[in-house]
């Protein structure tokens, strides 16, 4: 047989299943978007994971694999809120002697401080650090250059400011050399950073200004005995270092025996450990609903597919009169409900697609839509397809032509 | 081309059989237009679908166009059904989702015979039959007559040699199902095999052979 017959014949076949479907559409609409949910979910599931784990490889490597965090407060206080002041400015120094520390980063912050620039107000978190603040969290300057050693000793009125606080303040001005008020003290701006990018749930990352250690504690606030972070590098085995750390602070806080530690390590680590456990538990609660959502789906496609041979079972007997084989049934509504289960599919990607950078904007969740994502939707619903078309249409094809002729 | 031998055929109702067809011997040749008459419970029904081969007999043998189609599978049946037979029903049987020349391709998707241009030979037997400005009517906009000619010209579309009708004026009034008659008449004489299956005795007088069935086995048979 000449191979146009029979691209013709095929394309006849599938422009009458099309037609078929347009003629059901009520039906189809039902069946597929049972189909459409379920994919809908697999797809927000596994962008959202995706996007999670970049984000958690992001600040993996922003922290850098070999940081350790020391907050002032146990764990018990931090949660309660109390009494979080106990890491001493000597404890930086002590910390700085233990074996592999090779970079010890000192921080005071304070939060919700009043920024002023020409008729511009901005409440913000103000930074104080060390010098080596911006080469240990590998954060590059958009322009300007960070302050000097100079500067620290002489504590001068200098200030970095983040993305968000140029955007806010300057709005797209010179910023540099410009002063800004910051609190009751003028300070001269003489670097931007880039922007890094809002971490979830958490403040802007973006929003801060740093300024030197020196300054925030002897001008700003009036602060000279407490760090409210120290962030060391070491070069050792992480967890060793982090027991003689612990050690070390114990001795100089004095505290003995069973007492709690007042004093919180955190290593990126931790990060990472925390977003397995919530990538986990929404793997766990969403991929329950879509598969939940695939399997009713696929039950009511069957259902309504046994409905439709029932119905179309003079469709059937004509066909079979007119030469078509039962092979050539049973293909026909397989793949009937295949493209029903592809639509509901294609679908599915497209509303996990607007739905998804939807929640990106509105929730700041990072999501990662990849080529992965599309092939194993379409994956899903085929197989939605063949499984719940299948035995519907076994049974259509083993319809004897007369039987079904008489009705 | 239709040889029927000693044709039995039961149905089984528990352990009691029925026997609807109780030997049938049939010769129908190329060309002839016959008029297979019986009442209901007759047979007759049965008897058309074992010679459209969409049923088979329990006993006896039969040969269509030479071939012994006792032993043959499924698919070389509906190849066979595809190639040489076209069917008409009293319920015109048009698909509802496909429009008046679409529901005359329905064959041609199913055929190995290579009919070139289909769509055009669908449209010139629509044309011949008076329907070329209801091409793209669905069924339900269509009259009763105009559904049964369109599913005629379906039965012609793959050049078949017998066209097997089963009650084709029994949904129609008598002055519709008399001009659907005309039209076999028509077909009969350009060639075509004929075997009309009724029980309304006003199309007796239609056909050249009239072959009566009473209780599974002919009664009658004559040619006028």
């Amino acid at each position: 047989m000449a191979l146009f017959q029979k691209i013709s014949q095929l394309r006849e076949f599938v422009e009458e299943v099309i037609k078929i479907l347009y003629y059901y559409r009520g039906r189809v609409i039902f069946s597929f978007s049972g189909v459409t949910l379920g994919i809908l979910s697999i797809c927000i599931i596994i962008t959202t994971i995706d996007g999670a784990n970049k984000k958690a490889q992001d600040i993996f490597e922003a922290l850098g694999p070999d940081s350790i965090m020391v907050f002032g407060g146990g764990e018990k206080q931090r949660a309660a809120r109390i009494r979080t002041n106990t890491l001493k400015v000597e404890d930086a120094e002590l910390l700085g002697r233990v074996e592999g520390i090779y970079d010890v980063m000192e921080v005071y912050s304070a939060r919700n401080i009043m920024m002023r620039y020409k008729d511009r107000n901005w409440q913000t978190q103000v930074v104080g650090s060390t010098t080596n603040y911006f080469d240990s969290l590998a954060w590059k300057f958009q322009m300007g250059t960070p302050y000097t050693a100079e500067d620290y000793a002489k504590a001068e009125a200098v200030c970095v400011i983040g993305a968000r606080v140029y955007d806010e303040l300057f709005r797209g001005e010179e910023p540099l050399g410009k002063t800004i008020v910051v609190g009751k003290l003028p300070t001269r701006v003489i670097g931007v950073l880039q922007e890094r990018g809002g971490s979830t749930g958490g403040p802007n990352i973006d929003d801060r200004i740093i300024m030197p250690l020196t300054t925030v504690t002897s001008r700003i606030v009036n602060e000279k005995r407490y760090l409210s972070m120290v962030r060391l590098k070491t070069n050792r085995d992480l967890d060793q270092t982090i027991e003689d750390i612990r050690e070390t602070l114990r001795q100089s806080h004095g505290l003995k025996g069973s007492l709690d530690d007042d004093f919180t390590l955190r290593s990126s680590k931790d990060i990472l450990a925390f977003v397995t456990v919530i990538s986990g538990s929404l793997l766990l609660f969403l991929g329950t609903a879509a598969v939940v959502a695939l399997i009713v789906s696929g039950f009511v496609l069957a259902n309504l597919f046994y409905l439709t041979i029932q119905e179309r079972k003079k469709d059937i007997g004509i066909r079979r009169a007119y030469g078509a084989t039962q092979k050539g049934i049973l293909l026909s509504f397989l793949f009937e409900s295949i493209l029903i289960t592809f639509i509901g599919g294609v679908a599915g990607i497209l509303l996990s697609i607007i739905l998804g950078s939807t929640f990106e904007k509105l929730f700041d969740i990072p999501m990662m839509f990849s080529f992965k994502v599309v092939i194993f939707a379409l994956l899903f619903s085929f197989l939605t397809g063949v499984l719940s078309g299948l035995k519907p249409a076994l049974t259509a094809s083993r319809i004897e032509p007369i039987e079904a002729i008489r009705g | 081309m239709i040889d029927l031998k000693n044709i039995k055929k039961s149905y089984f109702v528990g352990d009691r059989e029925l026997p609807i067809l109780k030997g049938i011997d049939l010769t129908i040749n190329k060309g002839e237009f016959v008029v297979l008459m019986g009442v209901s419970g007759s047979g007759k029904t049965t008897l058309m679908n074992i010679v459209g081969l969409l049923d088979k007999q329990t006993e006896g043998d039969y040969t269509f166009d030479n071939t012994d189609v006792n032993g043959l599978d499924d698919e070389s049946l509906a190849d066979m059904r595809n190639r040489y037979i076209g069917f008409v029903f009293q319920q015109f049987f048009l698909l509802p989702y496909l429009d008046a020349i679409e529901n005359v391709m329905i064959p041609i998707v199913y055929s190995k015979k290579g009919i070139k241009h289909p769509r055009d030979k669908a449209k010139a037997l629509l044309a011949k039959f008076g329907l070329e400005n209801r091409i793209h009517n669905k069924p339900t906009q269509l009259s009763g007559g105009e559904q049964q000619r369109v599913a005629i010209a379906r039965a012609l579309v793959n050049d078949p040699e017998l066209i097997l009708a089963d009650e084709p004026t029994g949904a129609l009034d008598s002055k519709t199902g008399g001009e659907i008659m005309d039209l076999f008449e028509m077909l009969n004489n350009e060639g075509k095999t004929i075997i009309v299956v009724t029980h309304d005795p006003k199309l007796a007088s239609f056909g050249k052979r009239l072959v009566r069935i009473e209780d599974g086995a002919i009664s009658e048979d004559i040619t006028t």
